[in-house]
């Protein structure tokens, strides 16, 4: 309770404080310039692009939707605009009443010494209150080397410091200790659950259709909720409201196509983005006989990106996207006639209206619809086996931005969204006997936040941005509960009717982070949050599949609690050419979720899925450091990553504190890209990361043993069926990960408008094995006849040249 | 593989999917792992049946790498230790044939009865105590089997059974078959524990393939006729029906064997029954079913 009213007490000082500014200075009259910022040549309005008075060295930057607004005393004043890759743009304003000024950028002439890897401010770094939050720039992401030749913005993110990679053939991505569920990740504001194709090897976004890539690794702002890590906002190009464009390319895994223009010129436009693999063409006839056993395989994935937005008037615009992708994966066996289907994939639509009610006030209005499902259908002969598991939100908000003055940037809103999680559900039958596992079961549940974030310039030096989130999170019927007793026998069941309420749960969350500049070229940062997580994705195992379910909190399942607390030293050199910093944090996360020991896939079956987990706390704590070149034709970064993650539950591991499986102490990322001239660009990646924490087992014992004990002591050869006993959890390292990629990027302009490049790129360019991971094989040598057990290293990936073509008109 | 247990299938699949995708691109390599010296423990197995005695196999742990040969079976084999089996009433110390072994002790007078609960007691030479308590429950009897060939015209096939599950829940199975004449004794095939939660009360078939002796160098375990019976062969098919504890060790124990080598599972801690050691303390009753392959 004490915690409350001091989080009540925080939301009271913040709101005196916005509201404070408006009355400091009150001498002379003030007036507000607002508008929006567009790129010239396409007409999508940048974001974050920075807009400010040159005589007072005080200014903003747009927010998601491009737009701006500045209020300050009257007077004479220079309005600059300045966004990266851009030519300055400014405007002298004579302020003696409200203005609106929309500025159209200019590419910045592509000189061999002007090209920038980040669609940022030039101190951007220094300057920005935001702490942890990085920037990329998705046409720079093009040049880097693409594993099977497809550009990937998850794995460009990874190779960021802080920010790890969850492995080969793996989805996920750790941020700063947090396991893969404690990302958002947003798509025009719709949230994405499964991130990935091709077991992870491929992100469901398409880089052709984005236009930016935030990734918020520490100091959240109030805004952004629900999850414990990291936010990557993704943001669609609106499509070019000038003139018709295409682009797309062809690869060997996949292969792009998309088309944008405008519907109405300036005012409205679409853009329609799509991608497919084409393996399974080679999968049937004429490539495979339909008789041969290899008949009846096949993969393949598409994603559909659509976005039309409308500018109504001069204050109203609308926008509505989609997103469609699916994989599916069949399989059949040619010995027992074994069938095996999987559909999976992600839908999200929204649809967003923004209107200006004054100069100084935005709002953004949202309605989301997310579904991602998985399903997994088996069949032989007569019997056939069904399991579904999804996930369905409708999602609404509303999100205002309000420009006081100039010291202050206020958003505030709130949100609601309502889920209904299919954890799973399996059907069987035999013939004609159909088993009997349960009714299917849905959870349902409502969640809803409500925030205020202030961005404020206090004094010249000191910045601040604090915020304040409340969040509700209420899991209601229909619902059963299976009441377990700790034999984990089912004694009781308590039934939930519809829309009535299983457990509600309500916090607050503080943010706040802050900026001290120290000289003109460095400055100190610190944040402290607070988060809360409602729901949950539990894994079966150590890999993330598609079959890992989300699950809400419950009676059994509280929320994942999360403080962050973060320092850092951001200094720039040579005229901002140089960037560096270094960032400690220290996590700290409770109600952390893990199956139970020794669970099985069908335990949750007739039972609540939560009645199989258990629950711990953790800490991660770590220094990143990170050395960047903006500018130059040779550019690119250096990342360093020293961190620890431990988590301790009273159920696993005898209690014990164990190292969390993405404990990984080294992580360093190394970038490079060289533009030799207006047609090469190399690019290089290096990087490095310790071994994954494994559990290996630590002895051995045969049970089943032949019963003449006279033939059992002869031949020891086949003593019985070997069993392990396991160690410590996690007690086990595997070798380090390392890998080179190179990359080398031919433009070929041909005539006025086609423009086309070749991108040729070597994956793990010195063939290491990289483990993937380790098992034992036991075996009778035949050499001596003696039972032997060996451990054995699998690796995924040796080296993997490709070529991909892309194109532009 | 053959539909037994529904679930195993989420495992199978991933070890199919798992299969197919690195073996188009993986590579294996030998290695050497350094492991901690672990901590040695006593390992159970025993079992009583109706009308027989109660047997108890008693060995230790080894550090994972020992190696396996006919010195260090014998010094893992549990010598000269104190075994009582009790019924609540009479008590009896079980006796281990060849001393110089140990390992292997049997009930020189006590014989199982169905519903009775068997305390077991072990002391060993150097001061370890293991005990655990099991009873035998009432046997469930198939309605019939039979050999189905795999499809129209192949010599080989799996054997099938009818059974009518009882009304009450909480039934536990396991399957056991041989083939008179070539198999020395009963053999569990991969998945052979199931229990009612999803059939209780039904009626229904199902189907098991063919298990063989762990590590089997024989012919007909490495050719076509692997996991297969075939036309001409007696099957006799041990059905019990056992207790929870068994269950659940022995899924456990399986989903550990088959899910070596699959890189999506977890590491799957065996469930014991029995308190200061590791192992299965089992009371089952069986109905024994004979069926020709033809």
């Amino acid at each position: 309770m004490s915690n409350f009213l001091f989080k009540a007490g925080l939301f009271t000082i913040l709101i005196w404080m916005i509201l404070s500014g408006n009355s400091f200075g009150q001498s002379k009259p003030k007036y507000t310039i607002s508008g929006y910022v567009k790129d010239a040549k396409t007409g999508e309005y940048l974001i974050g692009a920075n807009v400010f008075l040159k005589e007072l060295l005080k200014g903003t930057s747009t927010n998601q939707y491009g737009f701006y607004s500045l209020t300050v005393e009257e007077g004479d004043y220079t309005l600059v605009f300045t966004f990266l890759g851009f030519k300055e743009f400014s405007q002298p304003v004579k302020l003696n009443k409200d203005y609106r000024i929309n500025a159209e950028l200019t590419d910045a002439a592509i000189t061999t010494a002007e090209v920038e890897i980040t669609g940022e401010r030039k101190d951007e770094n220094v300057e920005s209150t935001q702490m942890g939050k990085m920037d990329m720039d998705v046409e720079k992401i093009k040049t880097l080397p693409a594993f099977m030749g497809e550009v990937d913005i998850l794995k460009s993110i990874q190779l960021l410091p802080g920010v790890q990679s969850a492995g080969e053939g793996n989805a996920g991505y750790y941020v700063r200790g947090g396991g893969p569920d404690q990302n958002l990740i947003l798509l025009d504001e719709a949230v994405v659950y499964n991130a990935s194709h091709l077991f992870g090897f491929f992100s469901v976004f398409n880089a052709d259709a984005v236009k930016n890539v935030s990734l918020i690794k520490g100091g959240m702002p109030a805004q952004y909720g629900g999850r414990l890590a990291s936010v990557l906002d993704i943001s669609m190009k609106e499509g070019n409201s000038k003139e018709y464009h295409v682009q797309g390319g062809l690869g060997f895994i996949a292969s792009r196509f998309t088309v944008e223009g405008p519907i109405k010129k300036d005012t409205a436009s679409f853009i329609i983005s799509a991608r497919r693999t084409f393996i399974d063409l080679f999968l049937r006839e004429p490539f495979v006989d339909d008789e041969s056993d290899a008949a009846g395989n096949s993969y393949y994935f598409y994603d559909l990106n659509t976005k039309i937005n409308y500018r109504i008037s001069d204050r109203d615009r609308l926008f509505v996207s989609a997103y469609f992708g699916r994989d599916v994966f069949q399989f059949k066996s040619p010995d027992t006639g074994f069938k095996v289907k999987v559909p999976w994939g992600n839908a999200t639509a929204s649809a967003r209206w923004n209107h200006l009610f004054n100069d100084k006030l935005f709002l953004n209005t949202t309605l989301v619809f997310s579904d991602y499902n998985f399903s997994f259908t088996g069949q032989q002969e007569q019997f056939e086996f069904k399991l579904f598991s999804g996930i369905r939100d409708w999602n609404g908000k509303v999100d205002f931005n309000y420009f006081p003055n100039i010291l202050h940037n206020v958003r505030f809103g709130i949100n609601y969204t309502h889920h209904t999680f299919t954890p799973s559900n399996v059907s069987a039958q035999q013939g004609q006997t159909k088993f009997d596992l349960g009714e299917i079961v849905k959870l349902y549940s409502h969640e809803g936040a409500a925030y205020v974030n202030d961005e404020w310039d206090i004094t010249e030096r000191l910045a601040i941005n604090a915020g304040l989130r409340f969040t509700y999170f209420n899991q209601v019927g229909p619902f059963t509960r299976y009441v377990q007793n700790e034999n984990l026998v089912i004694t009781d069941t308590i039934v939930y009717s519809k829309h009535e309420s299983v457990q509600n749960y309500f916090h607050l969350e503080p943010r706040l982070s802050g900026k001290f500049t120290l000289t003109k070229t460095s400055s100190v940062k610190a944040s402290i949050t607070q988060n809360y997580q409602y729901i949950h994705l539990a894994s079966l195992s150590s890999a993330s599949l598609p079959t890992d379910v989300w699950v809400p909190s419950s009676t059994n399942v509280k929320p994942q609690i999360g403080w962050q607390y973060a320092l850092g030293y951001f200094k720039n050199f040579k005229e901002n050419v140089w960037e560096t910093s270094i960032e400690v944090y220290y996590k700290e996360m409770k109600n952390q979720v893990e199956y139970r020991e020794g669970a099985q896939p069908d335990d949750d079956i007739k039972n609540n899925q939560d009645n199989n987990f258990v629950f711990g706390k953790g800490w991660s704590y770590g220094a990143e450091f990170f050395v960047k070149k903006a500018k130059g034709r040779l550019n690119g970064w250096v990342g360093y990553t020293l961190s620890w993650t431990e988590r301790k539950f009273p159920d696993l591991n005898n209690g014990k504190t164990f190292p969390a499986k993405y404990d990984r102490r080294h992580d360093v990322s190394i970038v490079l890209t060289y533009e030799l001239n207006k047609k090469w660009t190399f690019g290089a990646t290096w990087i490095y990361a310790t071994g994954n924490a494994l559990t290996l087992p630590q002895s051995r014992m045969f049970l089943n043993g032949p019963l003449d004990l006279a033939q059992y002591f002869a031949d020891p050869s086949a003593p019985g069926q070997i069993y392990y006993e396991y160690g410590e959890r996690n007690s086990f390292r595997q070798e380090a990960y390392h890998r080179l990629d190179i990359s080398a990027t031919l433009t070929v302009k041909k005539k006025k408008r086609w423009e086309s490049s070749w991108n040729f790129s070597i994956f793990n360019v010195y063939n290491r094995y990289n483990p993937y991971f380790i098992y034992f094989d036991d075996y009778i040598d035949e050499s001596t006849g003696q039972f032997t057990l060996q451990a054995k290293q699998v690796s995924l990936f040796p080296i993997i040249p490709s070529v991909t073509y892309n194109f532009k008109y | 593989m053959i539909m037994i247990r529904k679930f195993q299938y989420i495992t199978a699949f991933w070890i199919v999917v798992a299969t197919i995708t690195l073996s188009q691109i993986a590579c294996e390599k030998d290695i050497t792992v350094d492991l901690a010296q672990p901590e040695i423990k006593l390992v159970v197995e025993g079992y009583i049946n109706p009308g027989g005695p109660a047997y108890v196999f008693i060995s230790r742990t080894n550090a994972f790498f020992a190696p396996v040969d006919s010195i260090s079976l014998l010094n893992s084999t549990e010598k000269n230790a104190l075994v009582i089996v009790s019924d609540g009433i009479i008590s009896d110390t079980l006796v281990a044939p060849v001393p110089g072994i140990g390992y292997f002790y049997i009930s020189p007078n006590m014989l199982g009865e169905v519903g009775k609960t068997y305390t077991l007691r072990i002391h060993t030479q150097d001061g370890k105590t293991a005990t655990s308590v099991t009873s035998i429950p009432v046997p469930v009897a198939l309605d019939s089997i039979w050999f189905k060939p795999r499809s129209e015209g192949d010599t080989l096939g799996y054997t099938w059974a009818k059974i009518t599950d009882p009304p009450a829940s909480g039934n536990n199975f396991r399957w056991f078959a041989k083939r008179l004449g070539k198999d020395d004794d009963y053999i569990a095939p991969s998945g052979s524990a199931f229990n009612d939660k999803f059939f209780n009360g039904l009626t229904f078939e199902f189907a098991y393939n063919r298990g063989s002796v762990p590590n089997s160098t024989a012919e007909d375990d490495n050719n076509e006729e692997e996991g297969a019976f075939k036309i001409g062969d007696t099957i006799v098919v041990k059905f019990a029906s056992i207790t929870k504890d068994s269950y659940d060790f022995w899924r456990a124990a399986e989903t550990q064997s088959s899910s070596n080598g699959n890189p999506f599972g977890s590491p799957a801690t065996l469930k014991s029954n029995i308190k200061g050691g590791i192992g299965i303390w089992e009371g089952f009753s069986y109905t024994l079913d004979t069926t020709v392959a033809q």
